[in-house]
């Protein structure tokens, strides 16, 4: 028996409700679960989760896993904090969006979109956050193989001449 | 009439930081409001990839000019988590008397920005008068005003001795005074209550479906309070109240963050009276174990959260930071829509955004081809100078 019977059971709970879509769930330690999610699935779990007390989506972090983007949903009552994890192809990232479930998610999926590259289906058109409206639309700084150095070479005007 | 939208911002008066909001007004009254960011973006997630744990310590220290406390702490659970590191007790405890500390630094802050907001300027100065007040605490105790750098992996940099400890409660005693003169004019003067009550107005089920935190979240009487609901540091044995407010307006802002401060106050007290003895640091090594982790802490603005993945080298594989504003602003524009023009400032101003201040000037000196730093006692000289010869004379102050 766990020492964490609430944490077990919710990890219980979501893998009976959505089988197969989810996999590596993990109680990692007292209010953290951890599981991944099939991208087509996200939706539906994030609107379980809304309705299972999980009422406030903290962030959500993008991370660049080589030959897949990844985006952790992190999910809390304020006490216990799941992530749930999805993961798209590099070659053509794309999520589904969650605003109709959480409606303040709005910053962190243009952020997804800025920062890595990942294509959000049905994201409402709007100005681009966090990036500046002249930085490039096709390059995206936080995957690996964005370099600020590169970046910085290329913009002409801070390439002065040292005296 | 017909709608006409306006930009505040991303330079505006009654803005302290670069934000632009999109007002679409009918006449003074305003129909629909967007929130622009990312005026101040600094790239600070990808920066932390290409440096040390250490380095980012001081890195993250510099996301908020106020929450620098929260920030690090939030940073430094997850790397000590990583690590399996054994914080020594006595560490946790000054951590925590710095998150109070701070806590009660940014409310009396936030009390004179909301004060000038009002057009009620004495509160504004008042406020800001005993600000430094506990300004002094943190820079006697740290050497900063702002940037304590208090924190480092596996505990603090500097410990608390008796005279310290004196010399802050003082301090707090004179606090707890003018605090509760601040709750009694909040709740009495017809001026603050004309001006904030039913203004900004953000419904309980708005506050959650936009996923408000901190003061912001409380005001509308929604009991989320990371110190209470997954206690951090040593909050699990301090004894506080979590303090909400039902009247969802920048009015209940203004109460719920001038209860709070009492709490900070008997909060502060607790830990001095109780510090435990021992080390206040252990040895870290370098490179930090690899694995993920997530922690969130209540930070004067509400949860602040961080997710860090380690690889097992000294450097970071990626570090998320969300600061509680970002979160809020999302209720910003429901708060605005329905309102009036001339509120704009006291609502932007309800959720307190983050600014950054300083203290010390460094001033370059011409004729003498050198940089001169003026302490804080200078410049009160030369102020005090500055006035006397306009026959004015505060030198009994």
């Amino acid at each position: 028996m766990s020492d964490f019977p609430r944490e077990e059971k919710i990890k219980a709970d979501i893998e009976a409700k959505f089988g197969g879509a989810v996999s590596n769930a993990l109680v990692q330690r007292k209010n953290r679960v951890w599981l991944d999610v099939t991208t087509e699935k996200l939706p539906d779990l994030m609107a379980w989760l809304k309705a299972n007390s999980f009422d406030h989506l903290a962030t959500v972090t993008g991370f660049d896993e080589g030959e897949n983007l990844g985006a952790y949903y992190h999910a809390t009552d304020t006490k216990l904090i799941v992530t749930v994890k999805v993961k798209t192809p590099r070659a053509n990232p794309s999520i589904p969006s969650i605003l109709k479930t959480f409606p303040g998610a709005l910053s962190y999926e243009r952020e997804l979109e800025d920062m890595l590259g990942i294509k959000i289906d049905g994201l409402p058109p709007g100005r681009r956050y966090p990036l500046a409206e002249d930085f490039p639309t096709d390059q995206y700084p936080l995957r690996k193989d964005w370099k600020t150095e590169d970046y910085l070479a290329q913009q002409a005007a801070l390439n002065t001449e040292a005296k | 009439m017909s709608k006409i939208t306006i930009p505040l911002g991303p330079q505006h008066p009654a803005l302290k930081e670069p934000e632009n909001f999109m007002l679409v007004l009918e006449g003074e009254q305003i129909s629909g409001a967007t929130v622009n960011l990312g005026y101040n973006h600094r790239g600070m997630e990808k920066a932390a990839e290409g440096r040390t744990y250490l380095q980012n310590l001081y890195l993250i220290e510099r996301v908020c000019g106020i929450c620098s406390h929260s920030h690090t702490t939030t940073y430094i659970t997850n790397v000590e988590e990583l690590a399996k590191c054994e914080t020594p007790k006595r560490a946790l405890a000054i951590r925590t008397l710095f998150a109070e500390l701070e806590r009660v630094h940014s409310h009396l802050l936030w009390l004179g920005v909301a004060g000038y907001e009002m057009g009620f300027e004495t509160l504004f100065m008042y406020t800001w008068r005993d600000r430094e007040q506990v300004l002094d605490c943190l820079e006697m105790l740290s050497g900063n005003r702002v940037h304590y750098s208090i924190n480092t992996i596996g505990g603090v940099r500097r410990d608390i001795t008796p005279e310290q400890k004196a010399g802050v409660v003082q301090r707090i005693n004179y606090l707890i005074e003018r605090t509760n003169y601040y709750i009694k004019l909040a709740l009495e003067e017809p001026t603050v209550a004309a001006r904030t009550a039913n203004v900004g107005k953000l419904p309980l089920d708005v506050a959650i479906e936009r996923g408000a935190v901190g003061p912001t979240a409380r005001a509308s009487g929604l009991a989320r309070d990371v110190r209470k609901d997954e206690p951090y540091l040593i909050y699990n044995e301090l004894d506080f109240k979590l303090i909400t407010h039902n009247t969802n307006d920048v009015f209940g802002r203004l109460v719920v963050r001038a209860l709070e401060l009492v709490e900070s106050y008997k909060m502060i007290k607790q830990v001095l009276n109780d510090l435990p003895e021992g080390p206040i640091a252990v040895k870290v090594p370098m490179r930090i174990a690899p694995g993920e982790c997530v922690n969130h802490y209540e930070a004067p603005r509400g949860e602040d959260i961080h997710y860090l993945k380690s690889n097992g080298t000294d450097k970071p594989e990626r570090l998320k930071v969300r600061a509680p504003t970002l979160a809020n602003l999302q209720s910003v524009a429901y708060m605005l829509e329905g309102g009036w023009l001339a509120d704009v400032p006291l609502v932007i101003a309800a959720i307190d955004p983050c600014m950054s201040c300083t203290d010390r000037a460094a001033v370059w000196n011409p004729k003498k081809g050198k940089t001169e730093v003026y302490s804080w006692e200078d410049l009160r000289k030369l102020s005090i100078e500055q006035y006397r010869k306009r026959g004015v004379d505060f030198t009994r102050l």
